[in-house]
């Protein structure tokens, strides 16, 4: 029993956020086709999504690579 | 999942990605362009502009039916449309013969008031990105061929989603790892970007697989609806005489209360009977302006002879045409189709290289075991 609810829970955590996502992405891409000029402003919020979150991966990733500023530099 | 489920919806992964990875490679690269084929066509002057006017009286259509004739002599009518986002421009179709191939038509724009020639619509180099997406200058063949490259595309996702969970359950949500190993790197952002574009992608994917059965859902529709529609008609010979344009248009207008014109096809196209006029109606909601409706109006007398919503499956086709061209919702929609075809680039290349790269990884191994095997030459 334990074992099953840890998987169930690693489950959801592994793709909770990609289901969110392609729940997003069809919402926004039904929005803009059914209801009109406020479904293209859920359609750019939700389909772009998806991009935000591959952009801020990059930035973090970047973000990390190039490191905290050193205190003797930023002190001087 | 085991070991053994794993392998085996591995094999299908690779395998269905790496057929299908050339032409999506193309079909991804020539849909970038596509996606913005409106602004590019206007900036290299292949966009008729319509004339400024002070009256917003409209030329009738059967004005602008005589002037794409003039335009074209000794060629005949096949369609005259009028685009909702274009409302200054009229379009016309002629070619050879009324059943003329499609390849065959030239397309020219009208001014809407003067029915003034404005200039050819689809030349220039777009129409060569355009074919290379739709067809590879194939054919229908062409069409069908990509149509199963599409589902082959739509198969490695599903099994890229399976394979997710073996790649990523002991990580975070959009870890890139920070190691040496630039193939690890690459299997990070392969799955990331994999994982978040799944929905975008198998809509625009299977969207696009319909489409390539477009003509074979339009030989349906004619084989069955159409050729009931037109029963009365049988046996009857093609009229000599056209009914005029502006007849045919406002009676559709009449049979379709609420509805405006999207199309009108001359007899004997492939839209309609060798009989009559097929006028396709359209309403006004972002929804109900992709789903046409056929008034068919006798070739003669234009006199209704029968209206018909179109059935489910080419509703299907018109509902999944601006989910693949992602046309409906304006620049910033366009901007993120654009970034969506970017990323998916990205994965596609991305999975070409992992499958390179442990091809490579393997082979020392290959190597080192069969120089432990060869005899030692004495």
């Amino acid at each position: 029993m334990h074992g099953s609810s840890d998987r169930a829970r690693l489950w959801i955590r592994v793709f909770a956020a990609p289901i969110l996502l392609a729940a997003a992405t069809m919402t926004g891409l039904l929005a803009a086709l059914l209801w009109g000029t406020a479904g293209q402003y859920v359609a750019w919020v939700t389909v772009g999504a998806p991009v935000a979150v591959v952009a801020r991966a990059w930035v973090r990733r970047r973000s990390q690579k190039i490191g905290p500023i050193s205190p003797t530099i930023s002190g001087k | 999942m085991r070991a053994r489920t794993v392998r085996l919806w591995s094999v299908v992964h690779t395998w269905t990605s790496l057929v299908s990875t050339l032409f999506l490679l193309l079909l991804c690269l020539t849909g970038l362009p596509l996606i913005f084929h409106h602004e590019i066509d206007e900036l290299l002057g292949y966009a008729p502009q319509p004339e400024a006017h002070a009256s917003a009286a409209r030329a009738t259509p059967q004005v602008v039916a005589d002037a794409a004739l003039a335009a074209d002599p000794g060629r005949v009518l096949q369609y005259v449309s009028w685009d909702k986002d274009e409302p200054g421009i009229v379009t016309a179709f002629t070619n050879s013969a009324p059943d003329g191939a499609a390849d065959n038509a030239t397309v020219r724009a009208f001014d809407a008031v003067s029915a003034k020639l404005l200039g050819p619509v689809g030349v220039g180099p777009m129409l060569i990105v355009l074919k290379l997406h739709t067809d590879m200058f194939a054919g229908q063949a062409g069409k069908l061929f990509l149509g199963a490259m599409g589902l082959l595309f739509a198969t490695a996702i599903v099994s890229g989603v399976v394979l997710y969970w073996p790649f990523t359950r002991r990580l975070r949500f959009a870890t890139i790892r920070d190691t040496a190993s630039r193939r690890v790197r690459w299997l990070d952002w392969h799955n990331l970007i994999g994982v978040v574009t799944v929905a975008w992608a198998l809509v625009v994917g299977l969207t696009g697989v319909v489409n390539t059965w477009a003509e074979l859902m339009l030989n349906q529709w004619k084989a069955t609806e159409l050729t009931s529609m037109v029963a009365p008609y049988a046996g009857k010979p093609s009229p000599v005489h056209l009914a005029s344009l502006d007849d045919v248009v406002a009676r559709a207008r009449q049979a379709a209360p609420g509805m405006d014109i999207a199309f009108v096809a001359f007899p004997g196209t492939p839209f309609t009977s060798s009989h009559h006029f097929a006028a396709f109606m359209r309403g006004d909601t972002a929804l109900t302006a992709r789903l046409l409706k056929p008034v068919l109006l006798d070739g003669a007398t234009g006199e209704v002879a029968d209206t018909r919503a179109l059935p489910l499956y080419l509703q299907a086709l018109l509902i999944s045409q601006p989910l693949h061209f992602g046309d409906y919702g304006g620049m910033p929609l366009k901007l993120i189709w654009a970034a969506l075809d970017g990323l998916t680039i990205v994965v596609i290349g991305s999975g070409l290289y992992l499958w390179l790269a442990r091809r490579r990884r393997r082979a020392p191994v290959r190597t080192d075991a069969f120089a432990r095997r060869a005899p030692v030459p004495s």
